[in-house]
């Protein structure tokens, strides 16, 4: 009973908080209704007995992609009374099509039937006597490790694009380099020049700092790559 | 294999000397063909000499799977048995020996000959695969190939517009011939369910009384595939009727001409036919009909031979003479000594083309015997292997063709039907003319006072050698190739040189026969050949104004025959000018307001409908995502509304 | 668990992430050694694939048959063309970065997982493991505004499509149970059983692969994206992503959807037609070519997709046999295209191949052989693609498919020919810059595939046919 009371509100929550997303006027309240989604969707799962899938809904998607939803919209003008006329021109097609396809599916769904023989077409039975988190790491890690390892080259290679699309080394930035720094002696940066006294120093004789290293300046990406690397290696 | 080799050197030298002639210059592509054509000749023989004396095995050489469409199984594959052995013997040697006359006869060529040595190599190459197929698709394949290389070396001279119309003519002719060829090649399919050679000879016994209805009537089918084959063979071969190419194929360069005649396009139609001979054994109207086409084919041929002043033109028509001959001896079931002759006349009609390209050559590219004459001394070598060539072709004893046509006539005598007599008389009819008008060939060409101009007469010169050896080594074949080969082909070892790869009917003992002619008939062909030279010295030499004489007593017929029957001018009539006619009102009434005005028509509508559907395409991501979307609303609500 | 069976997959992956290292470390510009490095890479994983044995790994999600084998083989060749179209580009573009080819090699491991998949979840992965790398690559050039746009483009709409394709799986999983391939077609023997919610989850899925083939009406993005990305991404992109989207389209709908074949048929021959139509039609006015190439890649994909509509072994094998056809028309043609550079840069106008019949009689030789090709002029191989997918529709009494696919075949040829008529009879500039050897090597190759076809057509139809009854079983 209360399970059923729960769920029809986290539901009811779900739905509004979605359709707040879509209609808020501010982005940054946009950004609040999807978090406020993201907790209730969370909720649903506890109740379908997903306790995993809840948190890691939780944790990822409110504890990092919300939040970095939030700071890019901060941090991005968008002009959203220019992308609103947009929607307002497009209103009346998408209703229609959206409209539709609702009687559609509503249709549908409302004669949905499960295949008879379903329950013992299911592939992944929960197990019996194992802890919870020993059937997860046997289903995410024995039976459908090529899954994971896929997915972790799907990583890689959003990573590897995310770099290839932004990265841009500047050839003005000077970065700290610690161990040109530690490795740095006196004779390197400092000349003792002695100077007779009194005597004029002629433009030829000015000293000027040492150029900077040429591997440095050939390479642009060289520090990008880098990156790139690490991550790599730390995904695999 | 080597035999594989044999087959594919050519194609391989083609393909250097064509694609790569112009980047390693004219010599090098010269060397690589003939150097292609040598290796081809070399194992092409040895595997001959292996299956004749050095008792090799017959099979087949597979090189792969072409076609594989349901039941329709074709392969890549060679046959190695005597008749595809002794074919490709002789084409390769013949090929290779006008591959280096080529060197010297197209010397004084404006253009890098390249072009030409590729095409020759191409030629040969079409012709292997003819001789060598195992079924008839790549028979077929052969046989095109064949009719596209000799469209390309009549036509070498582009330049020339004859030269374009006949390599065109040729082209045409022989499409019309592939028709009926195609349709056979269907019909065997048809009823045997397979083209492969194999397959179709152990098939043929339960066919034998098989019918077939077309139009409501019923035909014996193995009767019209065999005649079916046969036009397609009549087409290549250059049989009455479909001939009228081989005269005017004359345009080509003379090597051309000798290679056409000789080995590798005129003979693919008889080879035919004894590549089928198995078929036809059951087929008897059709070799009947073979043999009245070949009877007549010789005499009308032989005919016109005796009027003709281009000296190419009197050897071209004797070309079809001589095939008619081998057709004659096919039709009463004497295969064997129908390709005999092939492989004898090859060697001597090879001799006389090149040998008249010799005089062509001295003469300064004069091809007209009227403007020669008094040249004998000049040119003594040609001159000696003209004569060998005559000789040869005229059957005196003891030369080439005196084994093979004697043969051939043998053969149709003693069969005893009434066709097989026609034949015969036809036969010894044309061998009469045919040594008339090879000494009166040899008499205007060589003998009496020059007549042509002082400034050609003093030019004239023996060829080179690069010419001359070819031709001795053709002349050394012309003479002993009928002796040598006489026991093999036709006669006490004929057995186990054939082998399996002609077959004769139980019934059919034609070759049995041949020794059991009585005299008067086997000496009749030479007698006649005797007569013949002997009408030609009294009317060119002892009385000179009998021909002209002649000429005018007899005008109309003199006329008939030096239009050559007006073949090309019932032709004209009949058929190219109401084709021209029901062309023009085609195209002026049915293709200029019809068919134009239509895809017209169309064609705006295309464009029009274009316009529109690149008009969606606005480059806008919002636009394009709510198609998407609306195209899966469609796609659902079809499916609903019409599940 | 017979994890060998995916060797080829692991030994490409593992390549790729050893080539982003080796860029990584050196520490100079090293675009063209690692381009080696991959096509060494899809050589070796080629190699691979004729050792590993078939049958099912991976509990089940993962499957090795002659229909993924011939499949994986068109889409190496595909991706080792790609590779080699832009070495000498990229380099002349300044994009001439190691990421390049990394990126080709992991789309070729997410195409070759898709193409073997038995599972919608591998299936997806797959899929976005492609997607996703293709979507970088068009990109690529992200100085060139239009190739971000570009990039950009394909990105926002394939995420649509990705969420077609996830609601479909989940209304099907939702109905069965089941995301196995073999189980799916087990439970749906009886169609009479079938709720209309699954077919909607059916016609979902076939949607989102209908975008990655860019068939009509999904095919919005393909000609801005064709235009905008760098011509070998563009050439890559028509190649074996196509390749591997039309197999992944073949296996589910006949395997796990096959015995619904009845509900989905006239689906796919709407989606056919339509694709064939705007093909030949939108391609008629363009001036741009790598726009033209779009349309036409649209067409051609529309004629594939009838062989899927007769749903037969000879309606796949035509599938198979065109695909193999098609990668290296369109490989030879992109290889011409990328050849168009004048003056430093590289020129996209129909217009520019004006006078090509002079200046370099071999390129506009082998391009002729490729626009004829593509217009289906016998006896050059594309005929024989068209030949074998009218063939399975007229067996399986699809008049219709069949006659409108010739008729817009015939409409396609106009501006196929048109290209030849502009090389060949209008007056033009002074030739193009002399072409790099990659360019001749690929064209040329392609042009002797694309010409000699009918002499080796029985081992490719055979091998076709094989893989066909491997997938109807």
């Amino acid at each position: 009973m209360i399970a059923t009371a729960a769920f029809y509100v986290f539901a009811a929550v779900l739905l509004g908080s979605a359709a707040l997303v879509v209609s808020a006027r501010n982005p940054v309240h946009s950004v609040l209704f999807l978090i406020l989604a993201f907790f209730n969707a969370a909720g649903l799962f506890l109740l379908a007995g997903a306790e995993f899938l809840a948190m890691i809904l939780v944790i990822v998607y409110v504890g990092a992609v919300a939040v970095l939803f939030l700071f890019v919209v901060m941090m991005l003008d968008i002009d959203f009374t220019r992308m609103r006329e947009g929607i307002q021109r497009y209103a009346p097609v998408g209703a229609t099509v959206g409209v539709i396809l609702l009687v559609e599916l509503a249709s549908v769904f409302g004669s949905w039937q499960l295949l008879p023989q379903s329950a013992s077409l299911r592939g992944a039975v929960a197990p019996g006597a194992v802890s919870n988190t020993a059937a997860l790491g046997d289903l995410l890690y024995t039976h459908n490790v090529l899954l994971f390892q896929l997915a972790g080259l799907v990583l890689l290679v959003a990573m590897i694009g995310a770099i290839v699309l932004t990265l841009r080394a500047r050839k003005a930035s000077r970065r700290q380099d610690i161990s040109r720094q530690v490795a740095q002696r006196v004779e390197d940066t400092l000349v003792l020049v002695k100077v007779g006294l009194g005597a004029a120093v002629t433009e030829a004789e000015f000293q000027r700092p040492l150029p900077e290293p040429a591997v440095a300046a050939a390479e642009p990406h060289g520090g990008g790559h880098g990156h790139g690397g690490t991550h790599a290696a730390e995904v695999r | 294999m080597i035999y594989a080799v044999a087959v594919l050197a050519p194609i391989l030298g083609s393909a250097i000397a064509g694609l790569l002639g112009r980047a390693i210059g004219d010599r090098a592509a010269q060397a690589v063909s003939i150097l292609g054509m040598v290796i081809a000749a070399i194992c092409g023989n040895i595997a001959f000499a292996e299956l004749t004396w050095g008792g090799a095995e017959t099979g087949t050489v597979d090189l792969g799977t072409w076609i594989s469409a349901g039941p329709f199984h074709v392969a890549w594959a060679l046959r190695y048995d005597a008749l595809s052995a002794v074919m490709v013997a002789m084409v390769t040697l013949i090929s290779t020996l006008i591959h280096i006359y080529s060197v010297g006869y197209m010397g004084h060529d404006a253009y890098p000959t390249y072009r030409f040595f590729s095409y020759l190599s191409l030629f040969t190459f079409a012709m292997l695969m003819l001789v060598t197929a195992d079924n008839l698709i790549q028979l077929f394949f052969g046989w095109e190939g064949v009719g596209l290389a000799s469209y390309l070396l009549i036509g070498y001279w582009y330049d020339k517009p004859s030269a374009c119309a006949a390599a065109i003519k040729a082209f045409l002719v022989n499409r019309i011939a592939d028709l009926f060829f195609a349709v056979g090649i269907a019909l065997v399919f048809f009823v045997f369910g397979s083209v492969e050679f194999p397959a179709i000879f152990a098939a043929v016994g339960q066919h034998a009384g098989e019918t077939y209805t077309l139009f409501g009537t019923a035909w014996p089918v193995l009767e019209v595939i065999g005649v079916l084959l046969f036009i397609g063979a009549m087409g290549k071969s250059a049989q009455i009727g479909l001939h009228t190419w081989l005269p005017d194929a004359m345009e080509g360069p003379t090597p051309v001409s000798a290679l056409i005649h000789a080995a590798t396009m005129v003979t693919a139609g008889v080879f035919l036919v004894a590549r089928m001979s198995p078929l036809l054994e059951f087929a008897p109207t059709a070799k009947a009909l073979i043999v009245i086409v070949g009877g007549s084919t010789a005499l009308f041929a032989a005919t016109v031979g005796c009027t003709q002043n281009d000296i190419k033109r009197v050897i071209a028509y004797s070309t079809c003479s001589q095939l008619g001959y081998m057709f004659i001896a096919a039709g009463v079931g004497a295969y064997q000594v129908s390709i005999f002759h092939l492989i004898t006349h090859a060697f001597f009609k090879a001799l006389l083309f090149l040998g008249a390209g010799s005089v062509i050559h001295a003469m300064s590219g004069e091809q007209d015997m009227r403007q020669m004459g008094g040249i004998w001394k000049k040119i003594p070598a040609t001159y000696v292997v003209m004569w060998i060539g005559n000789l040869a072709l005229a059957g005196i004893p003891f030369f080439a063709g005196y084994y093979s046509k004697d043969a051939i006539l043998e053969a149709n005598f003693d069969v005893g039907t009434g066709v097989g007599l026609y034949g015969f008389v036809c036969g010894v009819a044309a061998a009469f003319l045919t040594a008339f008008y090879s000494w009166r060939l040899l008499i205007m060409t060589f003998h009496g006072k020059p007549r042509a101009e002082a400034k050609i007469m003093a030019h004239v010169h023996e060829s080179p050698a690069v010419m001359l050896v070819p031709l001795i080594v053709l002349a050394i074949g012309a003479v002993f190739s009928g002796m040598g080969f006489h026991a093999q082909f036709i006669g006490e070892g004929w057995h186990e040189f054939w082998r399996n790869a002609i077959v004769n009917a139980p019934s059919n003992h034609v070759l049995a026969d041949l020794e059991r002619v009585p005299e008067s008939i086997a000496l009749l062909p030479t007698f006649m050949g005797v007569l013949g030279i002997a009408l030609a010295y009294v009317m060119y030499v002892a009385a000179p104004s009998l021909p002209g004489a002649l000429t005018r007593a007899f005008g109309p017929i003199y006329r008939f025959l030096l239009n050559k029957w007006y073949f090309d001018e019932l032709y004209d009539a009949v058929l190219v000018r109401p084709a021209m006619a029901l062309a023009r009102s085609l195209w002026q009434v049915g293709d200029a307001t019809l068919i134009d005005g239509v895809p017209n028509g169309l064609a705006s509508l295309a464009t029009d409908s274009s316009a529109q559907v690149v008009k969606l395409q606005t480059g806008s991501i919002a636009i394009y995502a709510f198609s998407m979307l609306i195209g899966l609303v469609l796609l659902v609500t079809i499916y609903l509304l019409f599940r | 668990m017979n994890w060998t069976l995916a060797l080829p997959e692991i030994a490409l992956a593992v390549s790729g992430m050893a080539i982003l290292l080796f860029g990584v470390l050196r520490k100079e510009e090293s675009g063209f050694l690692a381009s080696m490095l991959a096509i060494g890479a899809l050589l070796l994983a080629g190699v691979l694939m004729t050792a590993t044995g078939a049958g099912h790994a991976y509990d089940g999600q993962f499957v090795v048959d002659p229909f993924s084998v011939a499949l994986k083989l068109l889409i190496l060749a595909g991706a080792i063309l790609g590779v080699a179209l832009s070495v000498d580009y990229n380099r002349a573009e300044g994009i001439g970065r190691f990421e390049f080819p990394v990126l080709i090699v992991m789309a070729t491991v997410g195409m070759m997982v898709m193409v073997s998949a038995a599972n919608l979840m591998t299936l997806y992965l797959g899929l976005e493991l492609q997607s996703l790398s293709i979507y970088v690559l068009a990109a690529f050039a992200r100085e060139n505004l239009r190739s971000a746009e570009a990039g950009l483009k394909y990105f926002v709409l394939g995420a649509l499509a990705s969420g077609l394709l996830l609601y479909g799986m989940t209304l099907v999983y939702g109905f069965t149970g089941t995301m196995d391939f073999a189980r799916i077609a087990t439970g749906l023997a009886d169609p009479m059983q079938v709720s209309a919610g699954l077919i909607v989850g059916v016609v979902f899925i076939l949607a989102g692969l209908a975008f990655k083939i860019s068939a009509v009406p999904f095919h919005m993005w393909t000609p801005d994206v064709y235009e905008g990305a760098p011509t070998p991404v563009t050439a890559f992109l028509s190649t074996a992503p196509k390749v591997a989207a039309m197999g992944l389209l073949l296996r589910v709908m006949i395997g796990p959807f096959g015995h619904l074949l009845a509900q989905w048929q006239g689906l796919v021959v709407l989606v056919s037609i339509a694709s064939m139509l705007l093909g030949a039609l939108g391609a008629i006015g363009q001036r741009n070519i790598k726009r033209l190439m779009a349309y036409s890649s649209i067409g051609h994909m529309g004629y594939a997709l009838i062989g899927l509509a007769a749903g037969t072994v000879s309606g796949v094998r035509g599938v198979l046999v065109y695909l193999a056809v098609y990668i290296f028309m369109s490989a030879g043609a992109f290889a011409v295209i990328l050849a168009m550079r004048r003056g430093g840069r590289a020129v996209e106008g129909i217009a520019d191949l004006a006078g090509l019949g002079r200046s370099d009689p071999a390129l506009a030789m082998l391009m002729s052989v490729f626009m004829f090709s593509m217009a289906g002029i016998p006896p050059l191989s594309g005929f024989f693609g068209k030949l074998y997918v009218f063939l399975a529709a007229v067996q399986s009494g699809m008049w219709t498919l069949a006659i409108i696919g010739v008729l817009t075949s015939v409409v396609g040829a106009y501006y196929y020919v048109r290209i030849i008529k502009v090389m060949y009879f209008d007056a033009g500039e002074t030739g193009f810059a002399v072409r790099p050897a990659t360019l001749s090597i690929v064209a040329a190759g392609s042009g002797l595939v694309t010409l000699l076809f009918a002499l080796f057509a029985a081992p490719v139809v055979a091998m076709a046919e094989a893989a066909a009854r491997a997938l109807l079983g």
